[in-house]
């Protein structure tokens, strides 16, 4: 994989989305806001390439112009009366602001959740927290492996069915829906009989019983221990710095909140920081790369 | 108005937090209960099966098979598996379909959809047709009611009547469509699938009765 972030221990990368994730939705400061956005969408570009790039053109640029829109509709609170609608409500500056807010927010949410995706994959959940919630994570990973799995046999079935005649793509609307009618039974009762051999097959392999570990390649080293200190650091401080107020924002009735005072800067830079830290380390690891390279 | 607490209380996220109590709540009953190999493999494949059955209907808006699926197996194996397969079926499809601040309230309607079909189901097993096909209806209207709460602390500032109303008025026709299809998916394969599930069950508990009759012999 070419992401270094995703190369350090599951939990580093589990805490630092929580982080990210909830200091995204509970921040409605603006400059957290844009940090937090700017961030996420530089690291999804970096980790899904072009993919997210349209994504993000596609569907989160319009979904963040309607609940802009959207919110001065309904919302006519706030001071700065900027005209009157049809409707006779007041058209005000602070809505439009508030809904440009809940609009990035959203928008910083889904695209960290993306990234969360590519980097979290699903063994190094089950990694995580198959000793607190073993049955729940064993079905989880099993679940996500039958997918595919299922996707192949239905590929079986119809193909199967086509060779006796039974074809869904010919014949009248009724015969058709006959046809696929007995692909789903066929394929449920397929799949139904492949849990019991699975299940049985658990059963004989000792599922369950005392003394069994797990296999994991992950390892805690002294990277991860940085890493971990540097999240316990950033996050804390900017928790304590919401606390006295070093964040506040306020969008009703006028726009007012913490400014540009050296202390509010200063958790503007740690929490520029802790965003952008992943994008770093690769660009970090990319320059080292290079360099060992040309020392070749 | 602006100094009440509860105006200025992020609903959003508190909402969030109090689904993902709820959701966890019932996981963790499942996980004390130290479930068997059979119990454990059938979740995953019902999950996996309505999960699937949601990825090619996305493009078509609220028609989908996933709440017939996530109801069927909960009327036939009883409300904590049909709650763990809803709520597992919402969280798998969306590593497909992308998860999101959605992907709590999902897992949390289906899987209330498919606890109350185990309600419905009662003692005596039989497949009750029309009252399925009545509550698979309904609840096409009660996810998007329920999803709808989502939309409008999540989107929508002034949490006034007005604008639940109008939340729930542009909905409306998308919910009938998730209506209509579950109503048609039970009529279609209700019997069908309730006829494979069930035969599943005894099966199963064929299987295990003997294992404990083969301990009791020892």
């Amino acid at each position: 994989m070419k992401d270094a972030f995703s190369t350090y221990h599951p939990a580093v990368n589990f805490c630092y989305f929580t982080l990210v994730l909830l200091f995204s939705m509970f921040f409605m400061h603006p400059v957290c806001l844009g940090l937090s956005l700017s961030c996420a969408f530089g690291y999804s570009v970096y980790l899904n390439g072009g993919k997210a790039l349209r994504f993000n053109l596609y569907y989160l640029l319009p979904l963040l112009l309607v609940a802009a829109l959207v919110n001065p509709a309904f919302n006519h609170e706030g001071a700065t009366i900027l005209a009157y609608l049809r409707s006779g409500n007041p058209l005000t500056l602070e809505s439009i602001a508030y809904g440009l807010a809940a609009a990035v927010m959203l928008a910083a949410v889904i695209c960290w959740f993306s990234c969360y995706n590519a980097v979290m994959t699903t063994d190094k959940f089950v990694y995580l927290f198959g000793r607190v919630i073993p049955a729940l994570s064993l079905i989880l990973s099993m679940t996500l492996r039958f997918v595919p799995r299922f996707k192949a046999q239905i590929k079986v079935v119809s193909d199967a069915q086509k060779c006796v005649g039974r074809d869904v793509a010919t014949g009248s609307l009724r015969q058709r829906a006959r046809h696929g009618l007995t692909i789903l039974s066929i394929m449920i009762t397929w799949s139904l009989e492949n849990a019991i051999e699975t299940a049985d097959s658990m059963k004989s392999r000792g599922y369950g019983l005392p003394g069994r570990t797990a296999f994991a390649i992950y390892r805690f080293d002294r990277r991860d221990k940085r890493a971990f200190l540097f999240l316990a650091l950033c996050g804390g401080y900017i928790i304590t710095g919401w606390a006295f107020g070093g964040l506040y924002w306020r969008y009703f009735p006028t726009l007012k909140g913490a400014g540009p005072e050296l202390y509010s800067v200063s958790l503007y830079l740690c929490y520029l920081a802790l965003c952008i830290a992943p994008v770093v380390l690769n660009i970090r690891e990319d320059r080292k790369w290079k360099a060992i390279q040309s020392g070749i | 108005m602006q100094d009440n607490p509860l105006f200025s209380a992020n609903w959003a996220l508190t909402s969030v937090v109090f689904l993902c109590l709820v959701i966890a709540a019932f996981f963790w009953s499942f996980e004390r209960r130290h479930a068997s190999t059979k119990v454990i493999t059938l979740i995953a494949t019902m999950a996996a099966l309505a999960g699937v059955g949601r990825v090619p209907f996305a493009m078509i808006p609220g028609v989908q098979p996933t709440t017939f699926l996530v109801m069927i197996t909960g009327y036939v194996f009883g409300s904590r598996a049909g709650f763990m397969v809803g709520a597992l079926a919402a969280l798998v499809s969306n590593f497909f379909l992308g998860q999101g601040p959605w992907t709590p309230w999902q897992m949390f309607t289906w899987g209330m959809s498919g606890f109350t079909a185990a309600l419905l189901a009662g003692k005596d097993k039989k497949f009750k047709r029309r009252s399925f096909i009545i509550l698979a209806a309904f609840w096409g209207y009660l996810f998007g009611w329920i999803m709808n709460i989502w939309h409008w602390v999540g989107f929508i500032y002034p949490l006034t009547w007005e604008t639940f109303l109008a939340t729930y008025l542009a909905s409306f026709p998308f919910d009938t469509l998730h209506a209509v299809g579950n109503a048609t998916f039970s009529l279609l394969f209700g019997k069908t699938f309730y006829n494979i599930l069930e035969r599943f069950r005894k099966k199963c508990s064929v299987t295990l009765s003997d294992l404990h009759s083969m301990d009791r012999s020892k």
